[in-house]
């Protein structure tokens, strides 16, 4: 292959994505970056501020804890689904596939509401648990966390299945038979040929997942109560109610870094497998 | 090493522990050993419940899938330390019938016994079977230590008894010095040797291979079919080999199934396939052949379009029945016109139609006079004496050379 050539088809490929991450997404990028340093004085006294502050860090502790609860548990739930959809025909994957991807079509707004209205105080499911036992039972699974994990997770098993099913429908269906032949149990083969090589799409899985969760903001803001603030609600905080945007951006750009420090072993990492 | 029971394959387990050094030929030597003897007991302690004699018996065993048959009742059985070889088309049942033996699907009637077991509703992993894919089946995270290991981690050997046979196997397979590779950084050929590897390592009662050679080139698919051969004779072990190349089968085999439409067209030695085959499905399949259909004529003889009279071997049936025979193309002699025959030898007059220079050998048609197309085969000369389109010849090939077939 021309070395030359292709770098030009490479330029014409990639450029509208250049050119729109030049003059769209980085302008006001930049310019949050410029406002957290307090313009041309590059002071970083507003990081050393925020970085002591303990509202900050109770809030980078609840956005770990609740990335990290939130992924460990569809990791597993979105596990289990692409068994089951590399288990069935093609043509019946992709009708469970359509299903289970719906709610990613589905905007995160509407999800949010459609879960107050299942698990509000006065929800579809506490309605349903009164009317079984004949209480008044008012189980809350909103504005805490479980209504936060129970938002999140929703919005992140589909996302999960995809890399792992496609890991899964990429082992030889004779490695299995081989191994069985071999004397290996299920259990074995499960182990040692299923989760070993799924697990590239695990791990990719996993780190997407997580790192479009450290920037949630939605699903804690409507789902989740005032202990469940992430960094993103902070940004929010600090933007529209104190008015104070310096901090507003300093808060902004350490949760870009923290992103992008696990997003871009994620891209490397793919970049490698792929050469 | 066969599904035994527990107790006695950590005895085995054990003995192997006990051996003082293990190291070198003495760990070499215990793996061989402990083979023997497993396979051995097995041997001793069938013998009661049945006929051990054979390695694999099929009884009346078929698979249907709804109506569609792809297996019909059949009947095999593979004596032991035999190399036998699965031949035919595709969609012949082949692969039907191996995977039954293998246990991947469970056949729709009769039984499967091997050494005497009833293994028909044993699943694949306690059935002690060795198989070698077409597409290796590797596993492609593991080095190839790791795939060859897997069979005896499986079965809970330690780790010294797994060093050990593990590296006997891949010194059988002349894979030494590339334990730490993975299977993508190997060839083809070198992939299924660690697949050979991988199913000699425990000792299968019976070593089934996929068409192993399937998908390497011509002169690999050679040299490995000759190493394939000294290994079945070094390790004495039953081979069930399935292919659809027939040279392959013939160069191999102790005994041949052909089979066709789900069903056996004929079992025999490669010898009795090819020189007397029973039927025009396998004279067709195997080799080259003349078909000539006509009437029996009582008398040794047969009579065929033209009016021409053949002689053909004594024939039982009735005068005026139906008669097929087949002679091989390099039974067929193209002779000058002038040159003399002896008896027994049938003549027709004819003209070559064409001719097909394949290096050794070279194929010629001819068109006789009475209709029938014959084809000879002879080895190559240079241009100048080969035959060439448009000659006048005699063809000629004697009786003795002539199989009667079944229809």
């Amino acid at each position: 292959m021309n070395m030359t050539s292709s770098i030009r088809a490479t330029a014409i490929f990639m450029s509208p994505a250049a050119l729109i991450a030049i003059f769209i997404v980085m302008p006001p990028l930049l310019y949050v970056v410029y406002t957290s340093v307090n313009g041309l004085a590059f002071s970083l006294d507003l990081y050393a501020d925020v970085v002591a502050s303990k509202l900050f860090r109770q809030t980078l502790i609840t956005t770990f804890v609740i990335s990290g609860i939130s992924c460990f548990v569809s990791l597993v739930l979105g596990f289990v689904v692409a068994l089951h959809l590399a288990s069935q025909p093609a043509r019946r994957r992709a009708i469970l596939l359509g299903l289970v991807l719906l709610p990613l079509w589905t905007s995160i707004l509407v999800k949010c509401f459609a879960f107050m209205v299942l698990l509000g105080r006065e929800g579809v499911i506490n309605s349903i648990l009164s009317w079984a036992f004949d209480a008044h039972i008012q189980l809350p699974m909103i504005l805490n966390r479980i209504g936060t994990l129970i938002g999140m997770i929703n919005w992140q098993v589909p996302l999960v299945v995809l890399p792992i099913l496609a890991s899964l429908l990429a082992i030889d269906e004779a490695v299995y038979r081989a191994a069985s032949i071999m004397g290996a149990k299920p259990a074995r083969i499960f182990w040692t040929v299923t989760v070993r090589l799924s697990l590239p799409g695990v791990l990719a899985g996993l780190l997407s997942i997580f790192v479009m969760s450290l920037g949630s903001f939605m699903v804690p803001a409507l789902l989740g109560g005032p202990k469940d603030l992430m960094l993103s609600n902070l940004v929010d905080y600090y933007s529209r109610q104190v008015l104070d945007w310096p901090r507003a951006s300093t808060i902004s750009v350490i949760l870009f870094a923290i992103s992008v420090s696990f997003a871009a072993p994620l891209a490397l990492w793919r970049r490698s497998r792929r050469i | 090493m066969m599904p035994l029971p527990r107790e006695e394959r950590t005895q085995q387990v054990a003995r192997d522990d006990s051996r003082p050094n293990g190291l070198g030929e003495d760990v070499v030597s215990a793996a061989r050993s402990n083979r023997r003897d497993g396979s051995a007991g097995l041997v001793a302690k069938n013998r009661s419940e049945n006929d051990p004699k054979y390695a694999i018996e099929l009884k009346d065993i078929s698979k249907y899938f709804g109506s569609l048959a792809a297996l019909h009742p059949t009947k095999l059985a593979v004596n032991r330390g035999e190399f036998l070889t699965l031949l035919g088309p595709s969609g012949s049942g082949k692969s039907t019938l191996l995977n039954l033996i293998a246990g991947g699907s469970g056949p729709s009637t009769g039984s499967i016994f091997l050494d005497g077991r009833d293994i028909t509703r044993m699943p694949p992993r306690e059935r002690g079977i060795g198989m070698v894919f077409q597409n290796y089946a590797l596993m492609p995270h593991m080095t190839v230590f790791e795939n060859v290991a897997y069979p005896l981690r499986a079965r809970h050997f330690d780790r010294s008894a797994i060093r050990a046979k593990v590296t006997e196997a891949l010194d059988r397979v002349g894979l030494r010095g590339l334990e730490d590779r993975k299977p993508r950084q190997l060839s083809g050929g070198q992939q299924q040797r660690v697949g050979i590897a991988r199913c000699i390592v425990y000792a299968p009662a019976i070593i089934m291979m996929d068409e192993p050679l399937g998908a390497l080139d011509k002169n690999l698919r050679e040299q490995m079919q000759g190493e394939i051969k000294r290994l079945h004779k070094d390790l004495g072990t039953t081979f069930i080999y399935v292919t659809h190349d027939q040279e392959e089968a013939l160069n191999m085999s102790d005994r041949i199934c052909l089979m066709s439409l789900g069903a056996i067209a004929q079992l025999g030695t490669p010898d009795d396939l090819y020189f007397r085959p029973r039927s025009r499905f396998v004279a067709e399949f195997i080799g080259e052949s003349n078909i000539i259909t006509g009437r029996v004529e009582g008398n040794g003889r047969m009579l065929v379009s033209g009016n021409e009279t053949f002689l053909v071997p004594h024939e039982k049936r009735s005068t005026g029945s139906e008669l097929t025979v087949m002679v091989r193309p390099e039974r067929v002699r193209i002779c000058g016109s002038a040159e003399s025959v002896t008896t027994g030898e049938n003549v027709l007059d004819g003209e070559v139609v064409g001719t097909a220079f394949v290096g050794g050998t070279t194929r010629v048609a001819i068109q006789c006079a009475n209709g029938l197309h014959m084809t000879a085969k002879m080895m190559s000369d240079r241009l100048a004496t080969r035959p060439a389109a448009g000659d006048q010849v005699r063809v000629c090939w004697s009786s003795i050379d002539t199989v009667t077939l079944d229809s």
